[in-house]
């Protein structure tokens, strides 16, 4: 690798790292991407899922061979055992092979004529006279470090975000913000092709407990719990959040999965909370999941990640035309139509996720009881909660002062 | 200073996530610490979902671990 000069350098291959590297290659720009791990999308750290929209919408098409199955719809489940189905004859959405999704993305972008470079760590920034003009990075074969300067320098690091920090971006999450999670890929599961998801505070304090199916009856039997909760002794004797036990107990308690297999074992920190509170400074921004742009309701990060990559290349693409790589520019055309967008959704989402994190188990049964599978149809297919939480609040206006105590 | 089980560490970095002094980082295929950046807070032990750090407070130096941290850890 003799070129050390770009236009964009691109810190890590994910799906915002890929999804902007291929639109700024396909613009014409002089792309690099580096990425710390020996190989894309390992190991993986994921639920899988995603919905079909934002893919759709950016005129791609996943590969079947990325896909492990389609999702047709979900089947959220109260405390006490009540279940609500909401099912369509469409594909909503995919559980992913993630690894090979994340390879696909990334072969996208080289095709177009992205370079991509595994097991390259970026250590450092470079800054002459304070201004940012490149990064250090260390090859994982060598000790040698190697300079590279680009008009353009973007995290998207994913959870650990530490060349954004480096910048001066403030993406180091609070315990509250993020949930701690743990997942098995089980087998046999006899799914439905339905996103499970399983509430209650004994279940799952502050989230939830998801089944997503996958090919050949596996599924991904998962559990995210806040992180700032207390809910065991930890090593050295610190208390926190252990996610582990409560998903061994539901499976335990599962007529079907307590008897199946587990073909992998591992968990993660999800970043539930709002994004972070600036994209963007002279020559650099942040995208995806280190910019905490994440669903805090299902802590999904894939699609937002894809459609902040796009927006970012776009207003990467404007700034070559303008010659104009100044926070102020890139402000108006990246940040301030993701947060008119794409943020707004995620401010919603946040709020009802901090609604939820107040309910008990009767709240939650009493919520289910009352909504039929039509509200649920809206909920999730349409994200029109109105209707619902009204007839929710009808029957249970104590709710009310939830709702008043967040507003407050 | 904190210690990592390698072994049983699942590589999410939740760790580097919340650690408020940038002292835990993927490296070469693990997670690398930094005691001299520690600041002991417990922050990562909270929010690490296999369980595998353990704290060793105002240790700064692999050398001043108690004797059967350093065979336990094999350093």
């Amino acid at each position: 690798m003799d070129k050390k000069d770009y236009d964009v350098i691109i810190v890590g291959a994910g799906p915002a790292g890929s999804t902007l590297a291929r639109i700024c290659a396909q613009g014409g720009l002089d792309v690099a991407v580096f990425d710390k791990r020996k190989a894309i999308g390992n190991p993986v750290r994921c639920g899988e899922g995603l919905g079909s929209r934002e893919v759709i919408e950016q005129g791609l098409e996943v590969p079947k061979w990325a896909i492990s199955t389609d999702v047709k719809g979900a089947k959220v489940i109260a405390p006490n055992g009540k279940e609500l189905i909401w099912e369509s004859k469409e594909t909503n959405g995919w559980i992913l092979e993630r690894k090979l999704f994340d390879s696909w993305l990334a072969q996208l972008a080289v095709a177009k004529g992205a370079e991509i470079h595994v097991n390259n760590r970026v250590v450092d920034v470079i800054r002459e006279n304070g201004k940012l003009k490149g990064v250090k990075v260390k090859n994982g074969a060598s000790s040698d470090i190697s300079e590279y300067s680009a008009k353009m320098i973007i995290s998207a690091e994913g959870m650990e975000s530490l060349t954004a920090r480096r910048m001066g971006f403030p993406t180091v999450h609070r315990l509250y913000d993020v949930d701690t999670c743990y997942q098995y890929e089980m087998q046999p599961y006899n799914h439905q092709n339905l996103i499970e998801l399983y509430f209650g505070n004994k279940v799952a304090p502050r989230g939830y407990v998801w089944i997503f199916p996958k090919a050949n009856k596996r599924a991904n039997v998962g559990i995210g719990i806040g992180a700032h909760l207390e809910t065991s002794i930890k090593q050295s004797n610190v208390k926190g959040a252990d996610p582990k036990p409560y998903l061994d107990e539901f499976i335990k308690n599962n007529k079907e999965l307590k008897d199946a297999s587990t073909l992998m074992d591992f968990g993660g920190v999800i970043s539930v909370c709002e994004p972070i509170g600036k994209f963007t400074m002279d020559n650099a921004m942040v995208i995806g999941t280190a910019a905490k742009q994440v669903d805090p309701i299902h802590g999904g990060g894939i699609a937002l990640a894809m459609e902040s990559g796009a927006l970012a290349g776009s207003a990467i693409l404007d700034a070559v035309k303008n010659n104009d790589f100044s926070e102020g520019f890139l402000f108006n055309a990246y940040e301030k139509p993701w947060r008119a967008t794409a943020g707004s959704k995620m401010g919603k989402r946040l709020l009802l996720r901090k609604v939820m994190e107040k309910l008990d188990d009767d709240d939650l049964n009493h919520i289910f009881g009352t909504i039929n599978q039509e509200d649920l149809a809206e909920i999730v297919g349409k994200n029109k909660f109105a209707e619902a939480a009204a007839k929710v609040l009808v029957g249970r206006p104590q709710l009310l002062k939830v709702l008043g105590a967040l507003m407050g | 200073m904190i210690m990592i089980d390698h072994e049983g560490c699942i590589k999410c970095v939740g760790c580097s996530s919340v650690c408020p002094r940038n002292a835990i980082e993927y490296i070469g295929e693990r997670m690398a610490t930094f005691p001299d950046l520690c600041i002991d807070c417990g922050l990562c032990i909270k929010a690490c979902p296999a369980n595998v750090i353990e704290l060793f407070p105002k240790v700064k130096d692999i050398s001043q671990l108690p004797p059967a941290a350093r065979k336990r850890y094999n350093v």
